[in-house]
């Protein structure tokens, strides 16, 4: 069945009943790591939909304050309307309680916001990567209604199967003995990240192009591109 | 002195030609008629003390509740109209709740004083369907409370006019209380110390004798948070300052 | 719901350097609901020959008892072990004439050649049409988790030990995020004079 406004045609007695789909998958793909001080976001810039590329350097970061970072995969018209609402939204806050949201704050209100259109939802798989107010790295991950998890890192996306268990393996140590899981390192972090979307790259057709990393830390917010397999 | 405010004193969203609004200054004036309140912001936390009037041997004194909880960590204290605090009252703690639905997190001592403000300056809104009164609130309200900033003392009008204070009383006593506050109080007050201070102003401008039952006493500290003293509690502190 | 998820399950095979390994998770269940912890996905067709058939656990066993009965009508025949490329034919070719009613299995074959002992994998869909890498071949329910993890930590000319760790911990780490995967796992590892088979221990939920 397609995606895509009208094209399909139900036969339901003889009579054609034109359906609508107002949704799209636009593919993409988000990783999210926190450390103790820093916390990583990274998606791939390939935005597609079923096998045509719409373009390749379509960030799918967004920057909501000094210390909080939303990364989204899915139907893009979705992704941006959320991520404008979620931008007025701290704005209003901002005037309202003179002081910038927390990312625990916004990360409770993205929930709020997610389940108010729980019979239509944004069909968007969110990642929310931050500090917290005493600095440590802190991720939440998000289902398209709402429901909102703190974790130490995580993947999504068309992808996220793929790069979820590479996580649990290597930051997680899951099914390790004799390994004393101690906080990740930075270099150690980005280096996953990296090798972690090249291995999406290979297998997902609608992940690739070239990753942007955003590296939060206490003195502020860095970028880093990265070039992955184009085809 | 009324008699000169006529024509301009019935609407409540008509300015007099000096540019005043007299039914808000009237309902200013009716706090003078309420029981008095007492606050003090020291550093290690907020002192709330109320009056109780008792004006019958037949009443229950507990049903008279001056103090409320407005969240764990803000409390409020009110004077004039009780009924009309009763939605002010029930507002706060509405905004509270959403707040912390919202973003997780406690809502600021000011946001909470605002959300308030926002609904006492709703009386002019006479389209407005339902939700507005017609006149202005009849009250005044005291928060106490504690939020990153630490401990917080804030007074609203019925104007919806919110300032912070170290030390703020309202109701019938308040112009001899305000008085009184302004000699004891300094910044290295302790808690103990506000709280004593408090109840002594408060017996002081009382027409009643002062006893555990005819005054309320809250203290808002970071750790304890909205504390309501018992009748025990209470009994000590008199003692105290007998 | 698919008829290829009905049952749960998930297997790997992997090319190391002289040496191949196959393994499986040991969950037999009917949707959601887990029967068995020690079901066998995986079956010995000769010396240096394994095959692991994920899908409908029934057509598991049935396809398993037809391969068996063309295996040794070949064996009887050609009185020589067959290699594995010629059972990736036969199976392939046993599937696609049930072309328009198959069986629900999704072969993966990991073997050395009789012969030259050169390692070989493959997998097919289940009509039969033949798939031969030249690292690692996943097939079952967790196919996408497996292929995350196999893209990352395999490498060309694994010795057999190393070629052990990185085929557990990507089959693990796997069936760990499938709902209807792990219960216990089993990997063989074919070497030329010897063949290895350990089985894992995962965690049951």
């Amino acid at each position: 069945m397609s995606l895509n406004g009208l094209a399909d045609c139900r036969t339901y007695e003889g009579t054609k009943i034109p359906s609508f789909v107002p949704y799209a998958d636009n593919g993409g793909s988000v990783i999210a790591i926190a450390g103790d001080d820093f916390a990583l976001l990274a998606s791939d810039t390939r935005l597609s939909s079923g096998f045509s590329i719409y373009t390749r350097e379509q960030r799918k970061l967004f920057r909501l304050s000094d210390t909080t970072v939303l990364g989204c995969s899915g139907c893009w018209c979705d992704t941006l309307t959320l991520a404008r609402i979620l931008e007025a939204r701290m704005q209003m806050y901002l005037h309202e309680h003179q002081k910038p949201m927390s990312t625990p704050a916004v990360a409770q209100m993205l929930s709020t916001m997610l389940y108010y259109k729980r019979f239509f939802p944004y069909y968007v798989s969110n990642v929310l990567a931050g500090l917290d107010e005493e600095g440590k790295g802190c991720v939440y991950c998000y289902d398209p209604v709402g429901h909102c998890q703190k974790v130490a890192f995580n993947a999504k996306g068309s992808a996220g199967a793929l790069l979820q268990p590479l996580l649990d393996n290597q930051i997680g140590y899951e099914n390790m003995d004799n390994v004393t899981s101690e906080p990740i390192h930075i270099e150690k972090a980005m280096a996953l990240l990296k090798d972690a979307f090249i291995s999406a790259a290979e297998r997902d057709i609608y992940t690739g192009d070239s990753i942007f990393i955003n590296i939060i830390t206490k003195d502020g917010i860095q970028e880093e591109k990265f070039t992955l397999r184009r085809d | 002195m009324f008699l000169t405010r006529s024509e301009y004193d019935r609407g409540v969203n008509t300015f007099s030609p000096e540019g005043r609004l007299f039914q808000v200054e009237y309902a200013i004036e009716a706090i003078k008629l309420g029981s008095t309140a007492i606050g003090i912001c020291t550093s290690e936390g907020v002192v709330l003390a109320v009056e109780k009037r008792i004006t019958s041997s037949l009443m229950e004194p507990t049903t008279v509740e001056k103090i409320v909880e407005i969240d764990k960590h803000i409390g409020c204290a009110v004077s004039g109209l009780m009924a009309d605090s009763r939605t002010m009252i029930d507002r706060a703690r509405i905004e509270c709740q959403n707040h912390w639905f919202i973003y997780n997190e406690k809502m600021s001592v000011e946001s909470a004083a605002q959300a308030v403000s926002n609904l006492a300056i709703q009386f002019g809104d006479s389209d407005d369907d339902g939700g507005a009164m017609s006149r202005p609130f009849g009250v005044a309200i005291l928060f106490a409370g504690c939020d990153e900033k630490g401990p917080q003392l804030f007074h609203m009008d019925p104007s919806g006019t919110f300032v912070q204070f170290e030390a703020k009383a309202i109701g019938s006593g308040s112009e001899g209380a305000q008085q009184s506050l302004q000699e004891v109080y300094h910044k290295s007050m302790t808690l103990k110390e506000a709280l004593n201070a408090v109840l002594t102003i408060l017996k002081q401008v009382m027409e009643e004798k002062l006893s555990s039952t005819n005054v309320e006493v809250m203290t808002m500290t970071p750790k304890q948070l909205f504390h309501m003293f018992s009748k025990d509690e209470v009994e000590e502190v008199i003692k105290d300052i007998a | 719901m698919s008829i290829m998820s009905y049952n749960g399950g998930a297997i790997v095979a992997m090319k190391g350097k002289n040496c191949v390994a196959i393994a499986a998770d040991k969950r037999f269940g009917i949707q959601a609901q887990t029967l068995a912890l020690d079901f066998q996905k995986i079956f010995e067709m000769g010396p240096h020959l394994f095959i692991g058939l994920p899908g409908l656990a029934t057509d598991t066993q049935t396809v398993h008892q037809r391969l068996k009965f063309r295996l040794n009508l070949y064996e009887l025949k050609e009185n020589r072990h067959i290699n594995p490329k010629t059972f990736a034919a036969m199976v392939s070719n046993l599937l696609y004439e049930r072309r328009f009613g198959p069986y629900f299995i999704e072969p993966i074959i990991a073997g050395l050649d009789p012969k030259t002992f050169e390692p070989y994998v493959c997998n097919m869909d289940l009509i039969g049409c033949p798939n031969e890498p030249e690292d690692f071949v996943v097939g079952g329910t967790c196919t996408e988790q497996l292929y995350g993890m196999c893209e990352t930590l395999w490498e060309p000319d694994l010795e057999p030990d190393d070629l052990f760790e990185t085929i557990s911990q990507a089959l693990i780490s796997a069936v760990d995020r499938d709902a209807i995967s792990g219960w216990g796992a089993v990997v063989h590892i074919i070497e030329k004079d010897k063949i290895t088979t350990k089985s894992l221990k995962t965690r049951m939920d």
